[in-house]
């Protein structure tokens, strides 16, 4: 059993953690939740290793232990699976799985490794975790979910009784999702603690078997998931009545369309998708993960090459080769990866509030009285809370960060903006905002265009809704009786939409197909 | 930067921070304070034309490294700045000896002061060219910048040597040339320091690499393109996603350090009044990227400061002066460069694990 006892931890500018105490129970998925900020990341980095607190104790096995490093966390069984994977692309999956602890040959005193000794514990460590992986491919071939499972395995390898898992899900499918599900259900019933991080609230009530909300560095319950609703847990995270998340819907003024794409196709799977646009108006681009959304968004912008079809703003036939050609159109793309292409995380607010638009600022020498005025003016808009102008943005919170993404397009004065999973991992309080945002975007008469896999967001914001599926438009939902989660689904995973079926049930948890499971093993005996 | 977090904000760490961040102008003073007071030679030291002579023997490193600082933090490199000196410089003097050469009726058509000119002019243009040769493999050639300036640094070279027959070529201009490599300014006549002092001068390559550096300052600091460069360098893709020509701008970067190194060959070949092909500029890629790394310029790009390598710079030729002055071998002075470059980068690299 791990334990917890009156961790506090402070940073130079904040105190993440406040006297926190908690339980993680042999067998258990303890559900970890709160707002950003609310020190999930620093009790979880605490547990392994890798900050070290300032007050409390941890005990394992009810004996106190104290953690300098990962592998000290390690050798007590404690392992984490990050947000980011920590894994060697270039290797094997049986040697990263076995990465320091390589089964070593008796010749040499032990200094070669036993390649097919690893292969082969690998692979049934690989079964274990239901994934039918051949334990000699390359990291970098897997799938993002794949490489997930690989990771478990690694845990596994080093006989973890406590696995941590931040965010697991955000990068995977549907599927992938409910098949991890399974794998962690059958961990806990085979005796492994989990403690489960996620922002997905009904993933947290469906998987969990307790929830402990964090806020503002303090518990404020631990609470079981049937006593619980999705929305009473988001109010026990935020700490007040949650009441209208979405602005109110106005309509859309008629107007000629702002932007108009007809049929583009790109690389890799983008293959015909059209769509409109007008000033004034929110739509919103929904599809599963590889639907081409983003990859059609960035054809449109000229980060992919088009090879088909045509883009038209404010009637008008464009071709932008770079997303500096289409600011320069008043088109705007705000990047769904924040920290890898929307911000600069080791410049200052000011500097990325000008950096796309700077020549405004001065043909040769930007006025820095007037760059710093125009970011307090966007600081102020948009609420950002950033203590210090001068200081690299690198310790926002996510949510600061993305809006600082935004104000640096909005900052070109765009008339039409699209803007990619614009609330991806930041928290609820921030989230309200930048719907607010986007809502009084389009009032000033800007056409947004809203990239999201969260559909009650879409549902919430979006006048109509355009569907993609394997890089086609597979519909496009408008009015509040066709804005539904089901019609969304229905059309975006190519389900017949007649009301004669049903919504799909959950699949149960299946066992990997004994096929897979023989295969591996001939292969590794 | 984790670890960075973990540490309780004491006395020990504000310090560490300081050093992280200033250690070179702290390492520049310690060092000139004791070579000026302490040392036994600090009377030879602070003499100012010892100090004349450190700083006019070390600017065209400075310059060389100063526009190497804006390739780096961009994300780049140059290996290829000592050979782009050499070349310049044997294609200026080429230049000047055929403008100067006589013709079939034995008179020289052209004047010695438009000959240096055009030898200027056509050295200038070579550090553009190899500049942009560079840049374009880097960019549009999508080569890194590592493998493209190591070709340059192999085939520019190699280009001297061939037009120099492997040997030396000298100037046919008589003291033209050789006037702008030592000729020098007096900021400060005799007669207003005393009846037997002597007057304060500066040479031409002095004042060239203190304007060089206060532009590149400005360049890096405060236009827009200094911008660009860090964002560039400090992530390529998000400037991309950000509406900058990437490409234009490291495409710039190459060209600038192509001109620098290309200034820094001519006043190398004015000074001797001829070019070795084989000796001009070598190695020069290495101590100018060690002024740039101590002046606390990260390798990784998107940081980094030009005032920082003008030191850097300094601290090199300093240390060079003192083990002069200590009658220490030449043979050993490569290995205290060498730790002396790594200690600057241990203390600043601050304690990312």
């Amino acid at each position: 059993m791990l334990e917890v006892r009156g961790i506090e931890k402070s940073f130079p500018a904040t105190k993440a953690l406040d006297g926190v105490s908690l339980r993680f129970g042999k067998g258990e998925v303890h559900g970890l939740v709160g707002e950003n900020g609310a020190g999930k990341s620093t009790l979880m980095k605490i547990l392994a290793g890798i900050y070290l607190p300032d007050a409390g104790t941890i005990l394992v096995d009810d004996k106190p232990r104290v953690f300098r490093s990962v592998s000290e966390a390690g050798a007590c069984g404690i392992a984490m699976i990050h947000q980011e994977l920590n894994l060697v692309g270039a290797l094997s999956v049986a040697e990263n799985i076995f990465l320091g602890r390589e089964p070593r040959r008796p010749l040499w005193s032990g200094r070669l490794v036993d390649r097919r000794l690893m292969e082969r514990n690998a692979a049934s460590l690989l079964v274990n975790v239901g994934a039918g992986i051949d334990p000699t491919r390359l990291v970098e071939s897997l799938s993002v979910a794949e490489q997930q499972l690989v990771e478990i395995a690694k845990a596994l390898a080093s006989n973890a009784r406590f696995l941590i898992m931040d965010e697991p899900t955000a990068v995977l499918s549907e599927r992938e999702t409910r098949s991890l599900f399974s794998l962690i259900r059958r961990l806990a019933a085979n005796g492994v603690a989990i403690v489960y991080i996620s922002h997905l609230l009904p993933e947290v009530l469906a998987i969990c078997k307790r929830i402990s909300i964090l806020r503002d560095g303090r518990l404020v319950e631990t609470v079981s998931p049937q006593d619980v609703s999705e929305r009473k847990l988001a109010e026990l995270m935020v700490g007040r009545e949650l009441t209208h998340v979405f602005p109110e819907k106005r309509p859309a003024p008629d107007a000629a369309p702002a932007l108009e794409v007809q049929g583009i196709a790109a690389a890799p799977n983008v293959l015909d998708v059209s769509f409109s646009v007008r000033p004034g108006e929110i739509i919103g681009l929904a599809g599963l993960v590889g639907s081409g959304r983003t990859e059609a968004a960035e054809a449109i912008i000229g980060l992919r090459r088009r090879v088909r079809g045509t883009v038209r703003v404010f009637n008008t036939l464009v071709d932008f080769r770079s997303p500096r050609d289409a600011l320069a159109a008043r088109v705007a793309y705000v990047s769904e990866d924040r920290k890898g292409r929307g911000v600069h995380l080791d410049m200052n607010c000011i500097e990325n509030t000008t950096l796309a638009h700077l020549s405004a600022y001065g043909a040769v020498f930007p006025s820095r009285s007037r760059e710093r005025r125009a970011a307090r003016g966007w600081i102020e808009r948009l609420a950002i809370r950033c203590p210090d102008l001068l200081a690299p943005i690198r310790t926002l919170s996510g949510g600061n960060q993305q809006k600082l993404a935004v104000a640096k397009w909005l900052d070109g004065k765009p008339s039409i903006i699209i803007l990619d999973e614009p609330t991806r991992g930041i928290d609820l309080g921030a989230k309200r905002e930048m719907y607010r945002l986007i809502v009084d975007l389009a009032e000033a008469g800007l056409a947004c265009v809203v990239i999201s896999s969260e559909l009650p967001e879409l549902i919430g914001l979006c006048h109509r809704i355009v569907v993609l599926r394997q890089g086609r438009v597979a519909g496009e939902l408008a009015g509040a009786d066709e804005l539904t989660e089901q019609r969304i689904m229905y059309l975006s995973a190519g389900v017949d939409r007649s009301p004669r079926f049903p919504p799909p049930t959950p699949t149960p948890p299946t066992s990997p197909p004994p096929s897979s499971n023989e295969s591996q093993q001939r292969k590794s005996a | 930067m984790v670890a960075a977090e973990t540490l309780a904000v004491s006395h020990a760490h504000r310090v560490a921070t300081f050093l992280e961040r200033h250690g070179v102008l702290v390492a520049f003073a310690a060092l000139f304070l004791w070579n000026a007071v302490v040392a036994d030679t600090a009377e030879i030291f602070r003499n100012p034309e010892n100090l004349r002579n450190i700083i006019n023997q070390n600017a065209t490193t400075g310059i060389v490294a100063i526009g190497m600082t804006l390739v780096i933090v961009a994300g780049g490199i140059d290996l290829s700045v000592g050979s782009i000196m050499a070349l310049a410089g044997a294609v200026a003097l080429l230049t000047v000896n055929y403008l100067l050469t006589a013709g079939e009726d034995g008179v020289v058509a052209w004047s010695e002061a438009f000959a240096v000119m055009a030898g200027v002019g056509t050295g200038l243009a070579t550090g553009l060219a190899c500049g942009l040769m560079n840049g374009f493999l880097v960019t549009v050639g999508r080569l890194p910048a590592f493998i493209a300036t190591l070709g340059g640094l192999s085939a520019y070279r190699s280009i001297t040597l061939a037009l120099a027959d492997g040997g030396e070529i000298r100037s046919a201009s008589a003291s033209v040339l050789s006037a702008m490599g030592r000729g020098s300014v007096t900021l400060v006549p005799a007669s207003v320091l005393g009846p037997e002092a002597r007057p304060i001068t500066v040479t031409w390559n002095i004042l060239l690499f203190i304007a060089i550096a206060i532009i590149g300052h400005i360049l890096l600091t405060r236009s827009r393109f200094g911008r660009h460069v860090i964002a560039v360098g400090g992530n390529e893709t998000a400037a991309r996603y950000s509406a900058i020509a990437v490409n234009r701008v490291r495409l710039a970067t190459f060209v600038i350090v192509g001109l620098c190194s290309a200034i820094a060959g001519l006043m190398a070949t004015a000074r001797m009044n001829s070019v070795s092909s084989s000796q001009l500029g070598s190695f020069m890629e290495l101590d100018a990227i060690a002024a740039v790394v101590i002046g606390g310029t990260s390798m990784a790009g998107g940081r980094g400061r030009v005032w920082g390598t003008v030191l850097g710079v300094m601290i090199l030729a300093i240390i060079n002066n003192m083990l002069v002055f200590a009658e220490v071998s030449p043979y050993w002075h490569g290995s205290v460069k060498g730790v002396i470059i790594i200690l600057a980068v241990l203390i600043q690299r601050g304690r990312r694990a």
